[in-house]
């Protein structure tokens, strides 16, 4: 389970912070309540990913796998960091 | 290094063995994997087979497709032709487009997994070779009988996306609707058998050594496939059940007078249907990969690049199904939301693009048939996904929504990004499964006809929809500038066909099955394991695998192979076996007892779709009698499954020894049971969904629920079910009997907690076909008793197995399923419960 969770860690934060965003759209509107909590849903995702690229960083790498699947949770952490800006842009630049 | 499961991988280095193999051995091999004859045909389950008989049947309906495509164009040729009546052009279309999605591109690339998985990982078969026919049947038996209904007029008329109010009963009163819902509903069973199949098989079956980043990048992208199928279908499903129902018991989910809403029915199917898109994308991506390498002679440009792009597609396209609702006044920021994820949906697909042109730049690229293919997927491709990204911006979208140039996008996407790779992968592994490879002199023709005549018939189309041409409409008035493009694109269709036609002429004189053998072999160079030489078992020995493309890497592996000095050289218990191996590194774990020919899947799978369409048709009798045989049939098949080997350890080569015998968290029936798990807990998120989603846009139509203190008492009684159900494993080792009673003992708990909760729904006098709330607190207790039912059925099969004496102790697989399968039952109970009195209290 941990090779897995390391692996897809960026793209599940991705994915979690996306679901999240959708439901505070639809369920909580899109006043200043909505947008306060997604920014903070934003910076905690964002914080959450800086924790796991460090501790990634950290981690010995025992074999060619666990060296494989380091690269690719790295990539996968900047790609969903990526993402998470990208995801809270539409909040930030609405009028 | 490290050990995943405790084998020492320096036991690899036993391999290959010295010396000679005993006499006998393959031959024993032959009988044990024999080829069918006769009437055996029809009950064989050996992946050979099944896989070739699934995609045969795919290509036929593309055929068939292809052909009501033909018959659009002639039709929109010229304007006010009368070619095609109104009405039968509605069919037309929609059959096309249902029939090209549900019953030509996921099967068609689930049954290439089915026939390529097994011999690229080097295992005997997939895991449950039954499953894999059941799927097939069933898929074939309702495929055929559903297409059948255009000919006596009876087929479905409101697009493949079915939006009510227009299918609604007072819109559609006719049964063509009910022709897609229930028709889709087998497929959606087939497709999601085939995904348990394939999941469990890329992650189980693969040959020793090959760890995850030495599998195939076509078994990467199967894998991300079939999760994506275990997340993306159960939303249909449970769309096509709610809206069946509606139109049959009169719940208004979708019915806007009544508290429904028909936007829930657009989340419901576009949850699904985009992520579709990417199913059908990803295993063709997969086959464009390995073929590029192939035909550039040059491994794979960023490989982990795109595992990782594939991992990323999987994930955003699951944030993009909106994008089709731009026009329906959804909130800005929302709209928002889903605009950035579309846009951001196309980098992972570009990286994908990009490693295919950096591998044939610096390969030796040659271009044969496959790799016109591939060149011409990309351009093709790439073109449909720059329009992809225009239609992501929503003010452009507003613009061309609904009008011939998302026509254009949509099939620049599926053609560039599925069909081409796929003629791509016929070409390339016709010499796989064929006495003969396929002419290349007459592929240059068949690329050319197709390439251009795709070109000619979907470029102008663009034109006509920025000049107004609206998608659906059978005919148009002349004067509108729309006369040119669509002549230009029904040239084009012809041309297109034409192409196709060619590849059958070329099919005729070339394709000649060799399923036991004798195939033409490696022609394109491959490296990876399918171009092993093989026969119906597979390979005769099971390779370690030390590096991506160990063809290339070892030129003796094929030698070594053949003359059985790798694992599993012979039947270690005489049955048909593979080695299970663990999810990451691929190390042995136990030897796999699979199990042979059988006619009940095959029966089942018919009585599965007489079942749907016989409820299609309204002869209800015959639908209920056909679904008891159905679960007969299966139950029967089950019943000579999961018996114990009498050697409880085996030789797999070498001196290895494994088990035969595997129960819990390590066995691949444990593993199947967890992902069919997730699509019941998928199918009931999206109904908490659908509660939500109408509580939120029609809370004047809410009641306040029954108090929370009255689920007090169904709390309770779930959570015995659910420790009685945990129990039941727990107290096994003692006697079969009382575990079974512990088994029954949960369903009762289970089902008594429904009663109360249904009960107390009653009293609160909510009626489900009064509200949307009504009918979705109901449609959430009829899937709770739907699970407990089955679970019912799971632990009376226990029971009677443990009377016959067929449970093992003091661990059975049967026992542990049943016991997961209770488990979720009760948690989903109490999740329902709480979760529908907790919308709408005062």
């Amino acid at each position: 389970m941990r090779s897995w969770l390391i692996l897809l860690g960026g793209l599940l934060l991705w994915a979690v912070h996306f679901f999240l965003l959708y439901g505070i759209g639809e369920f909580g509107g899109s006043g200043p309540a909505a947008r306060l909590a997604i920014g903070l849903i934003s910076i905690a995702c964002l914080a959450i990913i800086t924790i796991l690229l460090v501790r990634l960083a950290r981690q010995p790498r025992e074999d060619a796998l666990s060296g494989w699947g380091a690269y690719l949770g790295r990539a996968g952490l900047l790609l969903g960091a990526l993402g998470v800006v990208w995801q809270t842009l539409p909040v930030l630049l609405a009028q | 290094m490290r050990s995943e499961t405790g084998f020492d991988p320096a036991l690899y280095d036993r391999f290959p063995t010295k010396g000679g193999r005993p006499k006998g051995e393959e031959e024993e091999l032959r009988r044990i994997w024999c080829k069918p004859k006769g009437w055996e045909y029809l009950t064989v389950v050996n992946n050979n087979y099944v896989g070739i008989y699934y995609l045969g049947t795919a290509f036929l309906f593309f055929l068939m497709a292809g052909v009501l495509a033909l018959l659009m164009r002639a039709q929109l040729a010229a304007p006010m032709l009368e070619i095609l009546p109104q009405g039968t052009y509605n069919q037309v279309f929609t059959m096309h487009g249902t029939v090209m999605m549900f019953l030509f591109a996921v099967p068609a690339v689930e049954a290439a997994g089915v026939l390529l998985l097994p011999q690229m990982l080097a295992a005997r078969d997939l895991p449950f070779p039954r499953l894999s026919a059941y799927a097939f049947w069933a898929y074939a038996v309702g495929g055929l009988c559903f297409f059948a209904s255009i000919f006596v007029g009876l087929a479905p008329d409101g697009g493949w996306f079915m939006y009510p109010p227009l299918t609604s009963k007072a819109f559609s009163p006719g049964i063509n609707t009910d022709f897609w819902l229930l028709g889709i509903g087998f497929i959606e069973i087939s497709a999601i058998a085939g995904a348990i199949e394939i999941i469990v098989g890329v992650l189980r079956t693969r040959a020793p050594g090959m760890s995850l980043d030495k599998m195939p990048i076509f078994a990467w992208s199967m894998l991300v496939f079939a999760v994506m199928i275990v997340i993306a279908f159960p939303s249909i499903i449970l769309g096509t059940l709610l809206l069946e129902i509606e139109r049959a018991f009169n719940w208004p989910f979708f019915d806007a007078t009544r508290g429904g809403d028909p936007m829930l029915w657009e989340h419901l199917f576009w949850f699904f249907g985009h992520p579709e898109v990417y199913i059908i994308f990803l295993p063709a991506a997969g086959m464009m990969s390995m073929i590029v390498a192939a035909v550039a002679r040059e491994e794979l440009v960023g490989y982990r690049l795109i595992v990782l792009a594939m991992l990323a597609t999987g994930f955003i396209s699951f944030g993009v199904w909106a994008h089709h609702m731009f026009a329906t006044g959804m909130p800005p920021m929302t709209t928002g939301f889903f605009s950035a994820a579309s846009m951001a949906v196309s980098v992972p697909a570009g990286l994908q693009v990009f490693s295919w042109i950096a591998t044939l730049a610096i390969g030796k690229r040659s271009f044969n048939a496959p790799g016109l293919f591939v060149l011409g997927s990309i351009v093709i491709f790439v073109t449909g996904g720059l329009t992809g990204v225009m239609v992501a911006m929503v003010p452009f979208d507003w613009q061309a929504h609904d009008s011939y140039f998302i026509v254009a996008h949509l099939h620049y996407v599926l053609i560039g990004g599925m069909v081409f790779p796929l003629f791509a992968a016929f070409y390339y592994w016709i010499p796989m499964v064929s006495r003969r490879a396929l002419s290349e002199p007459l592929a240059k023709w068949v690329f050319g006809l197709m390439f251009s005549g795709m070109n000619i018939a979907f470029l102008p189309m663009h034109l006509a929809g920025l000049q107004g041409m609206p998608r659906r409409i059978y005919t148009y008035l002349p004067g509108q500038g729309l006369e040119l493009p669509n002549l230009i694109s029904t040239i084009g269709a012809f041309m297109l066909a034409a192409g196709v036609l060619l590849f059958l002429v070329d099919l005729a004189r070339n394709f000649r099955l060799a399923p036991g053998g004798g195939n033409a072999g490696n022609v394109y160079d491959g490296g990876t394991l399918e171009w092993l030489p093989s026969e119906l078992y597979s390979t005769r020995s099971i390779p370690v695998v030390r590096s991506r493309e160990p063809l290339r890497d070892d030129p003796k592996l094929a030698d070594d192979v053949a003359a059985g000095r790798y694992f599993l050289p012979g039947s270690a218990t005489g049955l048909r076996e593979t080695i299970v191996t663990s999810p990451l590194l691929a190390e042995p774990q136990y030897l796999q007892i699979m199990p042979g020919p059988s006619a009940w899947p095959f029966a089942a799978a018919v009585f599965t779709a007489g079942f749907f369409l016989a409820l299609t048709v309204q002869a209800y009798m015959f639908g209920w009698v056909s679904g008891v045989l159905a679960v007969a049939c299966v139950l029967r098949w089950l019943w000579e499954t999961d018996r114990p080997v009498e050697q409880a350890e085996v030789d797999i080569g070498a001196g290895i020894m494994v088990p035969t015998y595997v129960t819990g968290p390590s066995s691949h029936g444990w593993w199947a049971m967890v992902i069919l798990l997730v699509v019941m807990a998928m199918i009931f998120i999206m109904a908490l969904f659908s509660l939500a989603f109408l509580w939120s846009n029609q809370p004047g139509f809410w009641t306040p629920p029954p108090k929370i203190g009255a689920a007090l008492p169904v709390a309770l009684l779930y959570g015995t079910a659910l420790v009685a159900a945990l129990a039941a494993r727990r107290l096994l080792p003692r006697g079969a009997g009382g575990s079974a009673g512990l088994l029954l003992f949960s369903v009762l708990a289970a089902g008594v907690a429904l009663w109360l909760d249904w009960s107390s729904w009653r009293a609160s006098g909510l009626v489900s076909e009064a509200s949307g709330q009504g009918a979705t607190i109901y449609a959430l207790q009829a899937l709770q008793a739907f699970a407990t039912g089955t679970g019912l059925l799971m632990a009376a099969f226990c029971a009677a197995r443990a009377l016959r004496g067929l449970v093992s102790l003091p661990r059975n697989n049967s026992v542990d399923l049943t016991m997961l399968f209770l488990a979720y039952t009760a948690v989903q109970g109490l999740v329902a419960a709480l979760f529908g009195r907790a919308f709408g209290m005062p």
